[in-house]
């Protein structure tokens, strides 16, 4: 028996036992005998996600030895991508081919197929979460089947299976629609509060922009990403802190050696700025004693995945973080109703609180969703309690 | 020049006061410590807080450059962990090089602005 951990070390378990399959023969093997014996199977990928969607007792399977971009086609801007690969070496291993995400987040150690299924996001307000790069998936249901889908014939099964926490089936490979390789010039200032207010409107023009809010000084840090050098602003307002530029997939990602928990709610473009402001008076007056992390505020495009957060709205996220190791629920409880007092949706791999009876009344398309659901996993194989409190109770 | 200075220093007074007035950041309340290396190499200091009722938390660590003066919000350290406002602590700093350490608190929880200074103790 192992004890599994998560990224940040505040998510916990022993699974009954730690799988490692090579073939997809074996991932079919060891989904028809979970089935068989009655016991449920999660994947997982990293360990980053720090909500419990993994959590088993029974089998948790690591996609690990799944690796290597296949079939890159440079006509359509299209290749597969097994589900072990971090979005790290994802993209590393497209660049070889001249191929590159349209996005991706701060923090590249995830796998590509968990940020996916979790809808994982990066800032642009054209630019959609990660998830709707999925172009075609090969997968495991949960009678231990192989299916492929893709947008060309299947888009309905399509838009369930984008964004679905690994409970309709294991994805084997994603076909993605990609980019050709491309430069980020980034550039990252200090400003004040007010400065960065004043100009949100004008800053939200740049390909790639968000900011953070520092609950001790009330300044934020800004940071602009472009492909074009000349449509890089000069910020007269404030110092800057970083200037790079470099490949995409280089570029996009800052190195984080510091843990910390995350609570991010995703919000209602015309909503987000004043819950930001509810949220940053609630921060100011009760927890800053203890809180000195980062606000983290981004922008999304919208998607038509069944279950994304960013499902039929354009988006904007706010994220709380606090030092792995500390006490983290008071703050993000106390922050939470605010969240959802301006129509906020949970991002699916981070701390909140919801269960299916919230969740259900913020998604139009939920029941669609359960439906395809349990067509795929009509033994309830992938359902733990967890993902039952998630999505039926 | 001459290298001047400590290796080793502390303060045990440490309190970041909670309540600010006036415009933020530079009015916030809080305390700092202002390292000074007159040596030609980067002075590499580590902090260790000290609590009253909790394990010392550490080591955050900070560059000097070479002959020159930084300042420090301890209200800033965030790595590994932040420290807490309205709460007494301790501080010790160890250096590669002799450095001069000197602690200072700014308390604007009233209008009228107070700030007081004082030597960190050299402790080598």
């Amino acid at each position: 028996m192992e004890i599994f951990s998560n990224w940040s070390g505040s998510m916990t378990f022993t699974p009954g036992k730690i799988c490692t399959p090579e073939s997809e023969e074996q991932v079919c093997e060891l989904v028809k005998k979970a089935t068989f014996e009655g016991k449920k199977l999660r994947v997982v990928g990293a360990g980053h996600s720090s909500s419990p969607l993994i959590r088993t007792d029974d089998y948790l399977l690591s996609m690990k030895h799944f690796r290597g971009v296949e079939a890159p086609d440079l006509q359509h801007h299209r290749a597969i991508v097994p589900t072990g690969m971090t979005v790290k070496e994802a993209g590393k291993d497209l660049f070889r081919y001249g191929l590159a995400m349209h996005n991706t987040g701060d923090v590249d150690v995830q796998t590509l197929a968990g940020a996916i299924g979790t809808g994982t996001h990066g800032t642009g307000v054209e630019l959609p979460n990660l998830s709707a790069m999925l172009y075609g998936v090969r997968m495991v249901t949960g009678t231990g089947e192989i299916v492929e889908f893709d947008r060309s014939t299947d888009e309905d099964t399509m838009q369930a299976l984008q964004v679905s926490m690994g409970s309709c089936g294991i994805f084997l490979k994603m076909k993605l629609q990609l980019e050709p390789v491309y430069q980020l010039f980034r550039r990252e200032y200090c400003v004040s509060f007010k400065n960065c207010m004043d100009h949100l409107e004008d800053l939200e023009k740049n390909r790639n922009f968000d900011f953070y809010w520092y609950p001790r000084t009330d300044l934020c840090k800004i940071r602009i990403m472009n492909k074009e050098k000349e449509k890089m602003p000069e910020i007269g307002y404030g110092s800057l802190e970083l200037e790079r530029e470099g490949p995409s997939h280089e570029i996009l990602p800052r190195s984080r050696h510091i843990k910390f928990d995350e609570m991010e709610y995703v919000l209602p473009q015309e909503k987000a700025i004043d819950c930001f402001l509810e949220v940053r008076q609630q921060v100011k007056e009760n927890f800053r004693r203890d809180v000195a992390w980062r606000l983290l505020i981004r922008t999304i495009r919208k998607d038509d995945a069944l279950i994304s957060p960013m499902s039929e709205r354009e988006s904007v996220t706010i994220s709380l973080h606090h030092n792995a190791g500390l006490r983290f629920w008071n703050y993000f409880k106390a922050i939470e109703p605010i969240f959802l007092k301006y129509e906020g949706r949970p991002h699916w791999g981070k701390k909140h609180t919801l269960k299916a009876a919230q969740l259900k009344e913020m998604y139009t398309h939920w029941n669609k969703f359960q439906q395809t659901r349990q067509k795929f996993d009509p033994e309830e194989t992938f359902l733990t309690s967890y993902m039952h409190e998630l999505f039926i109770a | 020049m001459r290298k001047i200075g400590k290796l080793d220093w502390a303060f045990s007074g440490g309190r970041i006061p909670f309540e600010s007035t006036g415009e933020e950041p530079k009015f916030n309340s809080h305390d700092k410590i202002a390292v000074l290396n007159t040596s030609g190499e980067t002075a590499e200091i580590e902090i260790f807080i000290f609590y009253e009722g909790r394990e010392p938390v550490g080591t955050f660590e900070v560059e000097i450059k070479a002959q020159r003066l930084r300042k420090i919000r301890i209200n800033d350290l965030i790595d590994p962990e932040a420290v807490r406002l309205d709460r007494n602590y301790g501080c010790y700093i160890r250096s590669n090089v002799p450095v001069v350490i000197q602690f200072s608190r700014m308390h604007t929880g009233q209008n009228a602005n107070a700030i007081m200074g004082t030597m960190a103790f050299p402790a080598d």
